[in-house]
């Protein structure tokens, strides 16, 4: 086995010492951290992300794997520095709505997408409105990720955009939606701009949205 | 034939004048009496009169008190987020146990004396007195995983699964004995029925819910059976890799959410176990119209067969429309069970 499958494996595996370990290897060898986001931790997380899909993970194991993927992105991210190879695949505000405290899912969304190249500003839980439209303005977000797991609090979302356009952002950011009780025809009726029924799913439809 | 007969002779496999109905109605009930939730969720009196009056109104065969997950972790001591109008919600930014060393000294409250649960004892022994025996009374204690989580953390309690299983070993058995104290005490003021609500256990996987949940989930039925009431289990969200384990605990009645298909666990749990659910509660039940609800009621009673009890996969969500209800109680009303 390659010491990129390697990498790999550790992170499918959930083994954050292993993997520290191992990018530090790679790069006293003379690897280049622009090559290990793309060949190493995306492919790895994608793999994540499709044994969750099909019901070979389940919540523990993607957080460790999450989790092992952050001890290479921990090292690498200070070394890639204005390097264009290394630049995110988007910003990502990413919260739970206002009145929500249930925010497992919202985690591992962040960290799925953190893992497939995005930059994560992460609001934590019971994101105001307001809130949300300060962090797109200041973190000049192009993408936002928000959840509800109740149908009390998922009528906030609509709120939130209605913010964004209150504030003249909603032309510069795409908003994604997800949580238990959110459908594909909530999202339209909102003027969200996707629905995400599981994190592999957000991650695909982040791609698709900033691709767009 | 009452509510109350109606769910017993399904219970004891004795023909019935229609299949019960058996809905989780928490903020809808609430909505129904103009209750705002806050209310409903901390004042007894308020919770079982709504829950007599959703019942009478749309002609559930029970009275439930179930109410919100955090009520045995705020007599813990856990940090607790109250809304006007919306259940209360642990806060895991500031959870009890996010020292794991806490939990060596922490002491299960006594039910008897505890604010939250004594509120819910006291809802059960009013039911008890007001629905006389037209319907069945149902207590309600959060399952082990879930308690654990809410003590801890969800997302900690995820890793500890790897990190230190034998923390988690140790914060099972403490919720264990919570949840049978708690139990107890509900079925000494009337409890027949008691809902274990489990959330957190379908997020587990098979792995972790045989070595670690499932044990604790058995000891728990064991105990409530043994205390006199007859264990519901409920586990919401996706339950379909561990629906062969669910009824190996012996239930009574076994819940499944609306991402288990009830032909898959009718297959995975034998002819005997009953079934209740499992329309998809938001894009059915909330969202649909009487005959779509009716005809996914229907779908569920093919794949469940006759040992099944009619209701929504999980709570009926507020703002569901009362013919949508209406229709899931005219579907009970029309089957009969021989």
């Amino acid at each position: 086995m390659g010491l990129f499958e390697e990498m790999q494996q550790a992170i499918i595996d959930g083994k954050a010492p292993v993997v520290k370990e191992l990018t530090e290897k790679a790069l006293s060898q003379g690897v280049k951290p622009g090559d290990i986001f793309p060949q190493v931790i995306i492919p790895a997380m994608n793999e994540v992300g499709r044994r969750m899909r099909d019901c070979e993970f389940f919540i523990p194991e993607v957080l460790i794997a999450a989790r092992a993927s952050r001890a290479a992105t921990d090292i690498l991210r200070p070394l890639l520095v204005g390097d264009d190879v290394a630049r995110p695949a988007g910003t990502v505000v990413c919260c739970t709505i206002k009145g929500d405290l249930h925010d497992i899912g919202k985690n591992i969304v962040a960290m799925m997408l953190e893992s497939s190249g995005f930059r994560i500003v992460d609001l934590g839980v019971d994101a105001s409105p307001e809130k949300i439209v300060a962090a797109v303005r200041e973190h000049r977000a192009n993408l936002i990720a928000m959840s509800a797991l109740l149908t009390t609090t998922m009528v906030n979302m609509k709120a939130a955009i209605e913010a964004l356009d209150a504030a003249g952002l909603r032309g510069q950011v795409r908003v994604m939606v997800g949580g238990a009780p959110v459908t594909e025809s909530w999202a339209r009726l909102i003027g969200a701009d996707g629905y995400g029924k599981d994190a592999p799913a957000a991650v695909e439809l982040a791609r698709s949205l900033i691709a767009a | 034939m009452n509510g109350r007969e109606r769910i017993l002779a399904m219970l004891e496999g004795r023909p019935a004048d229609s299949l019960p109905f058996m809905p989780i109605t928490m903020m809808f009930a609430a909505d129904h009496a103009s209750v705002k939730y806050h209310e409903y969720a901390t004042d007894f009196q308020v919770q079982a009169e709504a829950q007599l009056r959703v019942a009478e109104d749309y002609d559930f065969d029970y009275v439930s008190v179930i109410s919100d997950p955090a009520c045995e972790a705020a007599d813990c001591g856990a940090c607790v987020k109250y809304f006007p109008d919306q259940p209360p919600a642990l806060d895991e930014a500031n959870a009890l146990l996010a020292d794991k060393r806490k939990l060596s000294t922490l002491k299960p409250p006594d039910p008897a004396t505890s604010r939250r649960m004594h509120n819910r004892l006291q809802a059960l022994a009013l039911l008890k007195q007001r629905a006389q025996k037209e319907k069945l009374v149902e207590g309600w204690v959060e399952g082990p995983c879930a308690e654990a989580a809410d003590l801890r953390g969800i997302n900690n309690l995820m890793l500890d699964f790897y990190d230190d299983p034998g923390f988690v070993r140790g914060l099972l058995e403490f919720v264990l004995d919570l949840g049978l104290a708690f139990g107890k005490a509900q079925a000494a003021v009337g409890a027949e029925m008691i809902g274990i609500g489990d959330a957190a256990a379908s997020l587990v996987g098979p792995k972790f819910y045989e070595q670690f949940v499932w044990p604790c989930e058995k000891r728990l039925a064991d105990g409530l059976r043994a205390a006199g009431a007859r264990p519901r289990l409920h586990i919401c969200g996706n339950t379909r890799p561990i629906l062969a384990k669910m009824g190996e605990m012996g239930c009574d009645v076994v819940d499944l959410d609306s991402l288990a298909p009830m032909a898959q666990g009718r297959s995975e749990m034998g002819p005997d176990q009953i079934l209740l659910g499992n329309i998809d509660p938001v894009r059915v039940l909330r969202n649909g119209t009487p005959e779509s609800v009716y005809e996914a009621v229907a779908e569920c009673h093919r794949g469940a067969g006759d040992r099944f009890i009619v209701g929504a996969g999980c709570e009926v969500p507020r703002d569901t429309p009362a013919e949508n209800v209406r229709a899931m109680a005219r579907y009970a009303r029309e089957h009969p069970v021989s």
